[in-house]
């Protein structure tokens, strides 16, 4: 099968494409569990394979992806009939920055393989945590599991040829009660990289999930009788659970270089950065240094090379507040020098990403981490604000299309009075303009506050693709937010 | 997927395996269900005035439930009609899981085909096989004499079919439904200022398909956009013009945190059982369930073979009742309505006769108070389902519609709103006519989805709770 890709990669080069990838997923397996109240409501495996190829003629990309392997020939010259037809509307010929021929692999770091465990193992797991979140106030109680398995082999006309054993593990509790007027809330806990390095089963501990479980039924049954969170403006202290969203739509989604070109106009929206602020935007406060972190260990934001055939790589994105680098794969780096008629970027950041063999590669987020700050630790922080909100736990978000103003809701929030934590508030918000708001950080969490978090869902492009990621970020804490709204 | 025969190819696909399934599954009081699932989907996706992207995926799924006593499971993968190998393969793994899965506190059912059914009404070949070059010209004519060195234009042309296809140890009957589809948004983005226009289209057969009106509508947009003076508009309250756009993002919100049984019971609704029969919102609002509309790519019977006819949810503000899945309706004791398939066919009834119907009728129509017309609502969230709020912000083409018949450029505004308030007494009125707007969302299998709705929506005195100071 592999003399025949690389035969045909090679025919399409003789035929005149400049460029011809090929990425053969001879097996992607998943394994996802829901126990709902104590039913399985899913319990569900799948397996695919498949092979997509993509051509570059004459500065136009076409691709063709098929789950039947018998006809090569036929995919081959789909792929490139697709180029042929888009090279007719080219405005700017595709161009790939340079990058070395690879002759490597990688495998995502685990000890047991999650498709390998017996169901009965996965359902005693969850069966166990059901019972430990059913308690008096919890309406509605919520244990899940998914697991990823992939084999991808990507070969391009370069000279590359890599191979990935991609192994993600997801897990997630949630409880939903009702308050006296009907309203429903609610707390969850998302497995993040809680100190194991590894990436398998092993990392599923029945103790973190155990202690999380009876951590997130109190403050349910805290919120359950709260007040109202205050309409007011305040300190913001976004702990990890929120933090991290707040990252990954205000700074991530915007620094997509994909996005700033305008290649994601017409769905996901644009970004409010320019070519121009490269190396010039006061994107922050000094306090905020934000990195593009894909060589992490046990996170979905590393993976080895990207599907451009890129290493994995440690990039800061804004270094002391100023906007320094991108979210970058080999065709937008080339575009965005060409426009701005300087050398903003040197190469791929290697973030270049498909969900499935039959979809493109596109500009993905990998780790997109804040790093630790010197403010302290989480009582620290506290004890420095005068009146605040110590924030937690993604309820809603929502962003403009340029990402340049946002409205998040979470789960739950604490009062901050005079340096103290004091009652827990319902039903809490914030929002905000987002170079304003980072602009506002005031405190950076030191490394005991700092938290791996992953993100099993992103959503981007056309066809609609769903990325794994992961970010990592420190109590953070912003100056005069709009609150409860 | 063009050849005559190749539906009874599926067809006799599903029964060898049926047959294989019976052989291995019965003796342990096992039961399985095969749903085939095949899509042909064509992508040609334009940015920066180029094509950059035209891809294509050819993609066979049998998802495999297996079903023993109170307990369930299912095992999925991607093939093709040659491997029946595989399939059975699958067949044997989901008899091993379902003997390892958890029984449920309820007794699941499981669908009894008491009749063969098939559906290809809404398969338009010519549609489904709209070539390259075709997608091209549409798109050329969509944005013809539009573009410029600073306007660029952006957007796509999907195209494709589905099949679906289902049988069931319980019986051989089969049924069968195969749907064409095409969603085309272009957009024209001004590379400088960001700001983005569209124009959108669905069609279910190769004649719903119309570039020059597309054309008209981006015109009239970029004419304002180029003309007009952008503002940010002071926070407060606005009569709102919603576009289709926006009327269909909200209407889907509602079938999720509103009319959906099983959600309602999870504490996910802001409507009860309480209400139904009761006026809930405004008289002008009646909401369908309507598989008899084409432009919504119905399903005429749902997955457990239950017929789907009109469905009544909202009758002038009246709330009708909830929808109910098969499942949620075992779980819970209820009545299952026939909705346990992928999609609704959601139609908001059109109202009054002297209402616009296009925009260029709404720019020119007089006002006795400034209108805010907000074609599209962009990320919208659920800030708190219990009671119906949800957030977004205005994107895509959205005008100031002033009092003396001039036009301002808003930049994008925000809305935090419950959705009782924005389809409640506020509501002044909707277009009589009504359009098929496309909501296709297919992060998994090809699923064309489309709700009818009035082409435009009044609502008076909702406050904005962002302004924008640039788009």
């Amino acid at each position: 099968m592999l003399d025949q890709i690389k035969e045909h990669v090679m025919n399409l080069k003789t035929k005149g494409a400049s460029y011809v990838d090929t990425r053969w997923y001879p097996f992607e397996e998943s394994n996802s569990l829901v126990m709902w109240n104590g039913n399985l409501k899913d319990a569900n495996y799948s397996r695919e394979s498949g092979i997509g190829v993509r051509v570059l003629y004459k500065g136009a990309w076409g691709f063709s992806a098929s789950s039947d392997t018998s006809d090569l020939t036929g995919l081959y010259n789909k792929a490139f009939d697709n180029a042929q037809i888009a090279a007719k509307r080219v405005s700017l010929p595709v161009r790939l920055a340079e990058k070395d021929d690879i002759q490597a692999s990688f495998s995502s770091p685990n000890c047991i393989n999650p498709m390998e465990v017996p169901l009965s193992d996965k359902v005693a797991f969850l069966k166990q945590i059901d019972n430990q979140l059913n308690q008096p106030g919890v309406f509605q109680r919520i244990a899940l599991l998914h697991f990823i398995r992939k084999q991808i082999i990507f070969i391009d006309s370069e000279g590359s040829e890599i191979e990935k054993q991609i192994t993600e593990v997801f897990a997630e509790i949630s409880v939903l009660g009702q308050d006296e007027q009907g309203e429903t809330h609610k707390r969850s806990y998302n497995l993040g990289q809680e100190g194991t390095d590894t990436r398998g089963w092993e990392s599923i501990d029945p103790q973190l999930f155990s202690e999380n479980a009876e951590r997130i039924v109190a403050e349910l049954n805290q919120i359950l009788v709260a007040e109202p969170c205050p309409k007011d403006d305040r300190a913001v202290i976004l702990l990890p659970g929120i933090m991290f969203l707040q990252t990954h739509e205000t700074i991530g989604h915007a620094l997509e270089l994909d996005r700033i070109l305008g290649y994601e106009l017409a769905y996901a929206g644009g970004s409010f950065v320019t070519l121009d602020d490269f190396g010039r935007l006061r994107y922050g406060s000094e306090k905020l240094t934000a990195r593009a972190n894909a060589t992490l260990l046990n996170s979905p934001g590393s993976f080895g090379y990207d599907d451009d055939g890129i290493p994995c790589q440690d990039n800061v994105l804004i270094d002391k507040g100023i906007l320094v680098g991108a979210i970058t794969g080999r065709q937008m780096v080339e575009e965005a020098n060409a426009k701005a008629h300087r050398q903003i970027f040197n190469g791929s950041s290697g973030a270049n990403r498909a969900t499935s063999f039959y979809r493109v590669p596109i500009e993905r987020m990998t780790n997109i981490n804040i790093d630790p700050g010197a403010d302290g630790n989480l009582d620290d922080i506290i004890a420095g604000t005068e009146k605040g909100l110590v924030m937690d736990g993604d309820r809603s978000w929502s962003i403009g299309s340029n990402r340049e103003q946002f409205h998040f809701a979470t789960e739950i929030a604490w009062l901050v009075e005079n340096g103290q934590k004091t009652q827990v508030v319902k039903n809490p918000t914030y929002k905000g303009n987002t170079l304003e708001f980072w602009n506002s950080l005031s405190a950076v969490g030191d490394k005991s506050t700092w938290k791996l978090e992953f993100v099993s869902n992103c959503g981007k492009g056309q066809p609609n693709q769903i990325m794994q990621l992961g970010h990592g970020v420190p109590v953070c804490r912003f100056e005069n937010v709009r609150v409860g709204e | 997927m063009a050849e005559n025969n190749y539906k009874d190819r599926i067809l006799d696909t599903l029964q060898t395996l049926r047959k294989y399934a019976l052989k291995k599954a019965a003796p342990q009081e096992i039961e399985i269900g095969l749903h085939y699932h095949e899509e042909d989907s064509y992508l040609m996706r334009f940015a920066n005035s180029a094509i950059s992207l035209n891809t294509n995926e050819h993609l066979i799924r049998l998802d495999i439930a297996a079903y023993q006593g109170k307990k369930r499971a299912s095992y999925e993968l991607i093939t093709n009609l040659s491997k029946v190998a595989d399939m059975e393969h699958g067949i044997d793994t989901a008899i091993e899981l379902v003997k390892h899965a958890q029984p449920l506190n309820y007794q699941p059912t499981i669908p009894v085909y008491a009749e063969t059914f098939s559906d290809e009404s809404c398969y338009d070949p010519d549609l489904a096989q709209i070539s390259n070059a075709e997608r091209l010209a549409f798109f050329n004519q969509a944005v013809a004499g539009l573009e410029t060195d600073e306007i660029k234009s952006s957007g796509i042309f999907s195209s494709g079919s589905s099949i679906s296809a289902m049988i069931y140890t319980t019986s051989e009957n089969t049924q069968f439904f195969r749907l064409s589809d095409a969603q085309v948004t272009p957009v024209l983005a001004h590379s400088g200022l960001k700001w983005e226009v569209i124009a959108e289209g669905s069609a279910q057969q190769k004649t719903d398909l119309d570039a020059i009106k597309l054309n008209k509508d981006l015109k009239t947009l970029i004419t304002h956009y180029l003309d007009d003076i952008p503002q940010q508009l002071p926070l407060g309250k606005y009569d709102i013009i919603f576009g289709s756009a926006a009327i269909a993002d909200m209407v889907n919100m509602m079938n999720y945190i509103g009319f959906n049984g099983g959600l309602m019971k999870r504490g996910y609704s802001f409507l009860s059982e309480a209400q139904a029969g009761k006026k809930v919102v405004s008289d002008k609002f009646t909401l369908r369930d309507d598989p008899t509309q084409r432009e919504t790519f119905p399903f005429r019977r749902d997955f457990y073979g239950l017929p789907r006819d009109n469905f009544p949810i909202f009758e002038q503000g009246v709330f009708h009742g909830f929808t109910w899945m098969q499942d949620d309706a075992d779980e819970f004791n209820a009545q299952p309505t026939g909705h346990t398939v992928s999609h609704k066919s959601l139609a908001l009834s059109g109202g009054e006769q002297d209402t616009p119907a296009t925009l260029q009728e709404l720019i020119a129509m007089p006002r006795e108070r400034d209108l805010l017309y907000i074609p599209y609502l962009h990320y919208m969230n659920i800030v708190n389902p219990s009671k119906g709020v949800i957030t977004a912000s205005s994107r895509f083409g959205a005008l100031l519609l002033r009092q003396d018949g001039s036009v301002g450029i808003p930049y994008n505004v925000r809305l935090t709103q419950s959705l009782l308030n924005v389809f409640g007494e506020k509501v002044a009125w909707l277009s009589h006519q009504t359009v098929p707007y496309n909501t296709s969302m297919s992060y998994g299998k090809r699923n064309p989805t489309a709700v009818i709705v009035p082409t435009f929506m009044r609502v008076n005195d909702l406050e904005i709770s962002h302004s924008n100071p640039s788009y």
